[in-house]
């Protein structure tokens, strides 16, 4: 469906629909970086992507960690209680969200959308099921060469859950791309959008002028591509993370 | 020296579990359990943001319940999406899924694509391309139904269509979703099942009816508790359709009512309140589902809802990734991805449960 609309042009408009144009209209690429900063737009996104990302996945991977291997107090009730408020769906929280944010002073800025989302709970509960299946032995092994506990997990348990890891990944990086509502509470100054908001400055949508259905489309192909990109990479590393993985404990 | 240093490690490794789960909690706690604490006082309270919050009891409620002119139908609209993506989706997705069951299905990247476009495609675009083909002067849907005869239709404007205009985007949006968890839950049942069937005389439908559908029923309890609670949240697709700041009340969704109330008119107290309303039908729905599809499943296992509610998620990580041995009598997800693509479908089950 979305290919059909992939070279748009002004004949959009024409009946019968033309569904694929015979001149194709570059210029509404071309316009989106000079009509719009459309560069800055993609830059945000992939900013805040990035850092969301890294951080989930840190974080995510190391507390996951803890809770596959290690034996602490109050380790089932803390574990238990964060998986269920996994239920909790994110409209209840924007509004004490958007007054938190706001009162430390990062309302329209990319900090405020890479900061609230980089601890969700799902992860954890992924991160934990991959790193309970690294074998105890391994473990044990490191602390009787002497490593140290941080040590044991960024050189032996996080090469071994690269598969984990490159999921979650995916799976953060997409939603923080695509993410709509949020961006569109916080931010105000369209320098600052991210490529969804940037998409519907493009149709249109708050001003009452003419929508702009090619340049949108443009833009939304355009934005695409990169993740289908990333997606076909990843679907490659993972071949390596499985063999590499496959380590007899 | 050797005590010393046992001593010492022994220590670490009792309090280096804090330290790794720390971070993770101080985030949770200031960005997420804060400000859902914060939102069920808030919804007692009156604020516009500038002054200090005034008390009000229960009058956000009352005032959301019996006094709001337009909040009953939104929350019809509401549950018409939800309802409406569950009842077309699930079926939808399950034919598809027998029909993609199958070793020697051709075309297999173009199936490929079809069932992750709708995934890795912002709603964003999706719902622009959407409000293209449904529009009413020329687009797309209008030209196919104009070869049998059919007048064109204004499907987004008019109050008739309008629903069924965004129901078609979260058809879309979730089929594929779907299809890929019933694919997965395909593999996972027993062949041998069949082969007793078989002996038995079961003709195909009874093979279905009465070994598919049961094995399939913690798979199908996962999906409709996932695509319910989904489409109770859309927002986007509502939104974006309807040229954001103006959504005709008759295809409004609750999270577009706390939007307009929260945000554009600062009822902060009052957009809360609409906020723990639909917590508490979110809750409420996954738990009626819960309980009638709960006779379905396997009795003996007595484990709690969560373990329950996340177990098809467990047993699909469990089994598709095989870090602790070089075993392969693993079971391939489905005939049209492949070993390959096992790993995305993965994503896609964790991405769709990361969507907050």
């Amino acid at each position: 469906m979305l290919t059909s609309s992939v070279k748009s042009t002004a004949e959009i408009m024409a009946w019968p629909p033309i569904i694929w144009s015979k001149n194709p209209n570059w210029e509404n690429v071309t316009n989106l970086f000079t009509q719009y900063p459309a560069n800055l737009w993609i830059y945000n996104s992939f900013i805040v992507a990035i850092a969301v990302t890294i951080l989930t996945v840190f974080l995510c991977t190391l507390a996951g960690y803890a809770f596959a291997k290690y034996d602490f107090k109050g380790k089932k009730k803390l574990f238990i209680f964060m998986v269920a408020t996994a239920m909790i769906p994110f409209p209840i929280i924007m509004i004490p969200l958007y007054v938190l944010v706001g009162r430390m002073g990062m309302n329209d800025t990319l900090l405020g959308l890479i900061i609230p989302f980089v601890a969700p709970a799902i992860g954890i509960f992924m991160m934990r099921q991959f790193i309970t299946s690294v074998p105890d032995e391994l473990i044990q092994a490191a602390r009787a060469d002497g490593a140290g506990e941080f040590r044991i997990f960024w050189q032996i348990v996080v090469p071994l859950v690269w598969p984990g890891i490159a999921t979650l990944s995916i799976i953060t990086y997409v939603n923080s791309w695509n993410s709509f509502l949020w961006p569109l509470i916080i931010l105000r100054d369209d320098l600052n959008y991210t490529i969804p908001l940037g998409m519907t400055e493009v149709f249109a949508l708050s001003v009452g002028q003419e929508p702009q259905y090619g340049q949108a489309m443009a833009f939304a192909t355009l934005t695409t591509i990169p993740i289908i990109f990333i997606f076909s990479f990843v679907q490659k590393y993972y071949i390596a993370g499985l063999s590499a993985g496959a380590v007899k404990g | 020296m050797t005590a010393l240093t046992n001593k010492r490690r022994f220590r670490s490794e009792k309090i280096a579990p804090y330290f790794f789960i720390s971070p993770f909690y101080i985030i949770f706690t200031i960005f997420f359990l804060l400000p859902t604490i914060a939102s069920f006082v808030l919804a007692f309270y009156k604020w516009k943001g500038v002054k200090a919050p005034k008390p009000r009891g229960w009058g956000n409620y009352e005032y959301l319940f019996f006094k709001d002119q337009n909040f009953w139908e939104i929350f019809q609209n509401t549950i018409f999406y939800s309802a409406g993506s569950v009842f077309i989706t699930i079926p939808l997705a399950l034919l598809l899924a027998l029909a993609l069951n199958n070793q020697s299905l051709k075309l297999k990247p173009f199936w490929r694509l079809v069932f992750f476009s709708p995934i890795v495609t912002s709603v964003v675009a999706a719902a622009l391309t959407f409000k293209m083909i449904l529009n009413s002067e020329f687009g797309l849907l209008n030209y196919a139904i104009s070869f049998i005869g059919i007048e064109p239709i204004n499907w987004v404007e008019s109050s008739s269509t309008s629903k069924w205009s965004v129901m078609m985007l979260v058809v879309w949006r979730w089929t594929g979703l779907t299809c890929i968890y019933f694919l997965a839950g395909l593999q996972f049942i027993d062949r041998t099942l069949y082969e007793a069937a078989k002996i038995d005389g079961a003709t195909a439908w009874h093979q279905f009816w009465y070994v598919t559908l049961p094995q399939l029923a913690p798979v199908t309890l996962f999906v409709c508790i996932i695509v319910s609670i989904g489409s109770f949240q859309i927002f986007e697709d509502v939104f974006v359709m309807y040229s954001g700041n103006d959504v005709p009340t008759h295809a409004k969704s609750m999270v577009v009512y706390i939007m307009e109330r929260g945000f554009q008119q600062l009822k902060l107290g009052f957009g809360s309140s609409i906020g723990v309303f639909m917590f508490v039908c979110i809750l409420a729905i996954s738990l009626f589902q819960f309980r009638s599809f709960a006779s379905n499943l396997d009795q003996d296992a007595k484990k709690s809802f969560i373990e329950r509610f996340l177990s098809p998620i467990i047993d699909f990580i469990a089994n598709i990734f095989p870090i602790e041995s070089g075993n392969s009598n693993k079971k391939s997800l489905s005939p049209i991805f492949g070993k390959l693509s096992l790993n995305i479908s993965i994503t896609i089950i964790g991405l769709i449960t990361l969507i907050p």
